[in-house]
């Protein structure tokens, strides 16, 4: 158990370190920007004066490194500055988002994780007979389909087709959308309000299924070529020996090995399908980080591009943090005694 | 009637679309509380028993003729969820890499507790049972191990906990199938001693398989021997060891360097035992091509197993006349040279640094090393696994640098402005496995010319012709100069190996554990051929070897190493028949005596 | 022995190859094979479904989009951007990657500590999200998104082959070539390189496909090759605008995107598979 401890303790030492890296190289990127905040949080009608007037004001006639070290500063007391163009706080901006990413995002890895387990040990199972060609021309297929592309079928299909699912925003209108967590799921279920949880749900059923989908091949194939590694291994032939029954071998002696290489896998794998929300938050019109991003990409809105870049990168560090503390639980190897 | 009888046993393998036995009509009869050994080069087919009585052959591989009977009831016709009733309970298995045999991700207890489970222990009494067990193979602290992972355990426990596990059911079968290859010299004698007690405790039948024709005869009733496939002999251990009725045991046993007595030459029997592949296509004797007694009949057709003695048979024609086969004598090599030294080393210390930035801590592999090697001498390096042998060379040759101490090759240490420079050009190094020693890529030629390509000047046809040389020298046929590594055999790759060392001409030749892994037969080639160079290149050399005896057979000096030190050195025959020290003692002891008859101390201590 | 080599033997290889040679090709002939200017707008018959369709004009084998613009010739002029980004960033990416890999793999220490750091900052952020930080900061343009995608993926190459190297660093034969007097760069390109090479190859057929997935992000949001340029992730942005009016605009970008990546992927599995190469970390945009 100190193990564990002393492993997150040390991640997120690291963790920050890399943040402090990550913030100052999109710092430098983002300067690059042929445009002027200081103009643009102006009136289009402000003179050049008061334009240098608001550069001094918002510190950009400063060298490089000292408006990042303001910035830096700011940020360590919770200020992620004003967005131009919403002329809002970011933080709060952030706060109103992150939740609605990370409940799809977390949604998207259950799928994924769910549908990577069954079709490797489905994979696995039919090894060596006719079925293993059809399974893996399969798996390939879907590996080439990438998330974006299943969320517009699954719009063409469930949405306009069918007219199954509905594919906009997280809730349809005429519900007054609750804000205790930011969590919908959660504060429509905190609320008893079922019909609430229901109508959320199946606004997020297409967006996490599409996610889903795309990333749930790579853990398939891995957990699969992980099984076949591992029942060549001797404790298997030996368990094998000693009269165990197969089910018990592949329940109690192959998956907890096997399970390891899929896991580290997972971390990097979870790691770019939260980037993958953004593409499928446009898509669905989902009120999540991703539409917050674009949108001020669209509006070079730099304050908020660089707040929501870190905000993806934390989130990342922190899926990170977790499989590799699963990691060290599940691998005795890693634990010190 | 036996516990356990084989009767023509065939097993097949489908192989290039067609079907070859690789166990032809085997039969044998094991009663209960005996010990069968079954002895055999690497692809003899020996581990196929084994995997035979469990039904769990590999892919493509099936039983296609005869029976295999235990306890009346024919393995080979049982319905599987009957034999595999018997597996853990009836029959046991002690298996040969006791590290990688446990699953790594459970603890010691989970994984006896499955198995306790599974033999039908109820719950109540499983913890009990562990501690009565883990006392009888004679492991201390028992509470404390169930709570390990296997990682956390050493080679030799993990055999012992192993061994727990097979006789936990009190079964009347057990195979072991090499189960000391994987271990340490001094643990191989304790885990024989220990399989041998439980046996006796327990009346249970032991089917041994070993490459040891030695360590078979030393602990096992019956001896049976395998060739290609079939049974060459089978009887009583002693007999087959005293009076071999078979040329190929009789070789076995004079291609082994002895370990008491005069040094005599080794019996090297040319080529190799042929592979799978042409194993349909003999006709006759499989030995035959091999065989020093052979004569044109043995070709006609497959000789039967004939008595040779009191419930020994072997199948040779011409039993009578194996007795008379000898070792050559043994061609005397120049003496060293006592001049000025090649190699010096002193107070040569090596510390690795373990951990990370925080709990950084030293581990000593090496301290205080010392000793001079001579031109022309060979000095040989004997010791367990972590005990700094392989340091040794790594730091001469210098792939580690020292942490103290001092190097010196022909007069210059690291002071000399081209230490380096001087040091590759007189000392190389052979290294242990040839399987990662070769580059998979290369062919032969250009990997023993790879010193000529390194100074650049050299064109490929140049190359060639040296290549040509070298694989004379080292007694390769020159169409193997355009093979790839995984073409040739382990004792070919081993030779392209040293010809590589010996293409620089270098002075010193660091041999880091050349001939352990290779079957006997293999390895008596390299010892002959080394001494043949040591006769034809005047060449200095460290051997470092596990195997006491071939150090014995071919090194002038011996430095026996304990824990990063240096405990005994001299010269070769001396430390052997009266060791000073303790660990040598130990060492010595723990190899089974040339002759059977003797008391093994190792196993009796 | 056969005069080919044994990779060309595999259906899979034959299969990827054959599509993505197709793609290139199509790329390639575009002016030839195109029966429209791509830009080419024709009010009057905007959103015409295929020609096999309902009300489908021959003129326009696959229909128009909202501006009336001919969709095949768009599909096919689209297939130059994708090609030319899978092909130049993967290359790029592969070099950078393969280069600092080896040197770390093979020099460790301090080398090696910073590049695995550097490793890690970057895999701190999706790649998706970098990629389009960096085309904020460069300004869009077909160069920008190759160079966006090689300064985003590098590290795909890199964490992998590092690790390959270090496997190939302790077998005894690299140790055996600095005792013969090999110089470290002969010993890195004669004794290391030759046994990385079919992974480093497999690796870059599956970059490929990821590139051409990346740029059709890109493009899908209006960063990548401009509004003049006709790219399948930007067909696909305006045809979901438009996706009651004619869904078809909708479905053949993706098909295209499909083929093309579906393309790569069987050859760098067939590749896999033929070459041995053991591939346990894979891929994902």
């Amino acid at each position: 158990m100190t193990s564990i401890l002393s492993l997150i303790a040390r991640r997120i030492f690291v963790s920050v370190a890399i943040l402090v890296i990550v913030s100052a190289l999109l710092f430098c990127i983002l300067r690059r920007l042929p445009v002027d905040p200081a103009a643009m949080s102006l009136p289009p009608n402000a003179t050049l004066a008061e334009i240098e007037a608001k550069r001094h004001e918002m510190g950009l006639d400063l060298p490089l490194f000292r408006q990042y070290l303001i910035w830096l500063g700011q940020v360590a007391y919770g200020d992620l500055g004003i967005s131009i163009h919403f002329r809002r706080g970011v933080a709060g901006l952030i706060t109103s988002t992150l939740p609605a990413t990370i409940e799809l995002a977390v949604l998207a890895m259950l799928i994924a994780g769910a549908l990577g387990i069954a079709g490797g040990l489905f994979m696995f199972h039919v090894r060596g007979t006719a079925r293993e060609a059809v399974a893996d021309a399969g798996s390939i297929a879907l590996l080439s389909l990438p998330e974006f592309l299943w969320g517009l079928f699954f719009i063409l299909l469930f949405g306009v087709a069918l007219e199954l699912l509905p594919f906009t925003g997280r809730l349809s209108s005429g519900f007054e959308r609750p804000v205790i967590t930011g969590f919908l799921l959660l504060d429509t279920l905190l609320m008893r309000r079922l019909d609430m949880f229901w109508d959320a749900l199946k606004h997020m059923i297409l967006p996490s299924l599409a996610l889903g989908l795309a990333f749930s091949p790579t853990i398939m194939r891995v957990l699969r070529s992980s099984l076949i590694d591992v029942y060549q291994e001797d404790y298997i032939h030996q368990a094998r020996l000693r009269g165990l029954s197969e089910r018990r071998i592949l329940v109690h002696h192959a998956l907890k090995n096997a399970i390891l290489p899929t896991l580290s896998l997972m971390g990097v794998q979870f790691g770019f399908l939260f980037g993958g929300t953004l593409l499928i938050e446009v898509i669905y019109s989902y009120p999540g980080l991703g539409n917050l991003m674009v949108d001020a990409v669209r509006n070079a809105d730099l304050p908020i591009i660089q707040a929501v870049g870190l905000a993806y990168c934390v989130v990342v560090l922190a899926i990170n943090t977790v499989v590799d503390a699963l990691y060290v639980v599940l691998n005795p190897k890693l634990r010190v005694t | 009637m036996g516990l356990l009888v084989a009767r023509d046993l065939t097993v097949s393998a489908s192989l290039d679309g067609g079907r070859v036995p690789v166990i032809r009509d085997l039969s044998f009869t094991l009663k209960a509380g005996k010990m069968l050994g079954l002895v055999g080069e690497s692809g003899a087919g020996k581990s196929m028993v084994g995997r035979t009585v469990a039904q769990l052959l590999p892919s493509g591989f099936a039983v296609s003729g005869g029976s295999l009977v235990f306890s009346e009831a024919n393995l080979v016709t049982m319905e599987p969820e009957a034999r595999r009733a018997l597996l853990g309970r009836e029959i046991a298995f002690i298996p040969q890499e006791p590290l990688s045999a446990l699953n790594p991700v459970l603890t010691i207890r989970t994984q006896f507790d499955e198995h306790l489970a599974r033999i039908g222990v109820a719950a109540g009494d499983r913890r009990p049972r562990m501690l009565e067990l883990f006392d009888a193979v004679h492991l201390p602290h028992a509470a404390d191990l169930l709570r390990r992972y296997p990682h956390q355990l050493s080679g030799g426990m993990c055999q012992r906990v192993l061994i727990a596990f097979a006789f936990a059911s009190k079964p009347k079968l057990v195979i072991a199938d090499e189960p000391t290859t994987a271990l340490d010299v001094t643990i191989q004698a304790r885990i024989v001693r220990l399989i041998a007690e439980m046996q006796e405790r327990e009346n249970t039948a032991v089917v041994f398989i070993t490459h040891d024709l030695r360590l078979a005869a030393q602990v096992c009733d019956d001896i049976l021997v395998l060739y290609a496939g079939r049974a060459v002999e089978y009887g009583p251990a002693r007999q087959v060891f005293a009076t071999s009725g078979h040329p190929y045991t009789r070789c076995l046993q004079l291609a082994n360097p002895a370990m008491s007595g005069k040094r005599r030459g080794l019996y090297a029997l040319p080529e190799r035992m042929p592979g799978l592949r042409a194993w349909n296509g003999i006709k006759g004797c499989a030995f035959a091509p091999r065989c020093p007694n052979v004569i044109e009949d043995c070709t006609r057709a497959m000789p039967p197993l004939v008595e040779v003695g009191p419930n020994h048979a072997a199948a040779c024609i011409r039993a009578d006349k194996t007795a008379r086969i000898a070792a050559p004598a043994l061609v005397p090599a120049a003496e060293p040279r006592q001049t000025a030294p090649v190699l010096e080393v002193s107070g040569l210390g090596k510390r690795f640094v373990a951990g990370g930035l925080l709990r950084r801590s030293e581990v000593a592999a090496l301290s205080d090393v010392g000793f001079s090697l001579h031109e022309n001498e060979f000095i040989g390096i004997v010791g367990e696994s972590g005990s700094g042998k392989s340091t040794l060379a790594r730091l001469i040759v210098g792939l580690e640098t020292p942490s103290q101490g001092r190097i010196a090759i022909a007069g210059h240490d690291a002071s000399h402005p081209d230490f380096d420079e001087h040091r590759r050009r007189h000392v190389q190094m052979v290294f242990q496995d040839p399987q990662s020693a070769l580059n998979p890529r290369r062919r032969v030629a250009s990997i023993v010319t790879q010193p000529l390509e390194a100074a650049g000047v050299a064109t490929w046809e140049e190359r060639l012709a040296r290549a040509d040389l070298l694989l004379g020298e080292i007694g390769l046929p020159p169409e193997a100069a355009m093979r790839f590594p995984q073409q040739l055999s382990g004792g070919q790759r081993q030779r392209v190996n040293i010809a590589r060392a010996l293409c620089a001409v270098p002075r010193i030749l660091i041999a880091d554990e050349i001939v352990s892994g290779l079957d006997v037969s293999v390895q008596a080639q390299l010892l002959n051929l080394l001494a043949a160079l040591r006769r034809e290149r005047q060449f200095s050399m460290l051997f470092i070897s596990h195997d006491l005896s071939v150090v014995r057979h071919l090194c002038d000096r011996v430095l026996v190493m304990y824990r990063g030190e240096v405990v005994e050195s001299g010269p070769t025959e001396q430390v052997f028949a009266a060791p000073a020290h303790e660990y040598t003692r130990m060492l010595l002891a723990a190899v089974p005596p040339d002759d059977p008859a003797e008391v093994w101390q190792g196993l009796h201590a | 022995m056969s005069a080919r080599p044994t990779w060309l033997r595999s259906g899979r290889v034959l299969f990827g190859l054959a599509i993505v040679i197709a793609i290139a090709l199509i790329a390639l002939a575009a002016p030839l094979l195109a029966p429209h200017e791509p830009n080419e707008q024709n009010l009057i018959s905007i959103f015409l479904p295929p020609a096999w369709a309902n009300g489908g004009d021959a003129a326009f084998p696959l229909g128009t989009d909202s501006l009336g613009r001919c969709v095949l010739s768009r599909l096919i002029y689209g297939a130059r951007v994708a090609m030319m980004v899978a092909i130049v960033a993967s290359l790029g990416a592969m070099l950078i990657g393969a280069v600092l890999a080896h040197i770390a793999g093979y020099f460790g220490g301090w080398i090696d500590w910073l590049v695995g750091r550097t490793v890690d900052v970057w895999m701190s952020f999706p790649p998706v999200i970098l990629s389009l930080i960096l085309m904020v900061g460069l300004g869009i343009g077909l160069r920008n998104v190759i160079l966006a995608i090689v300064l985003v993926d590098w590290t795909r190459f890199c964490r992998v082959l590092r690790s390959e190297v270090l496997v190939v660093r302790r077998r005894d034969y690299v140790a055996a070539a600095r005792l013969v007097g090999f110089s470290h760069w002969r010993t890195i390109t004669r004794e290391i390189l030759p046994s990385t090479m079919p992974l480093t190859i497999t690796l870059l057929s599956l970059e490929m496909g990821i590139a051409v997935i990346v740029e059709a992000i890109l493009s899908f949001v209006g960063m990548s090759v401009g509004a003049n340029t006709p790219a399948w992730g930007q067909m696909i942005a305006d045809a979901r605008q438009y996706i009651y009016d004619s869904p078809w605009n909708l479905v053949f970008p993706i098909l295209m995107i499909f083929i093309t990546v579906l393309g790569f992927n069987v050859l760098g599995d067939g590749l896999r598979r033929a070459l041995d190469v053991r591939l346990t970390e894979t891929r994902r945009a």
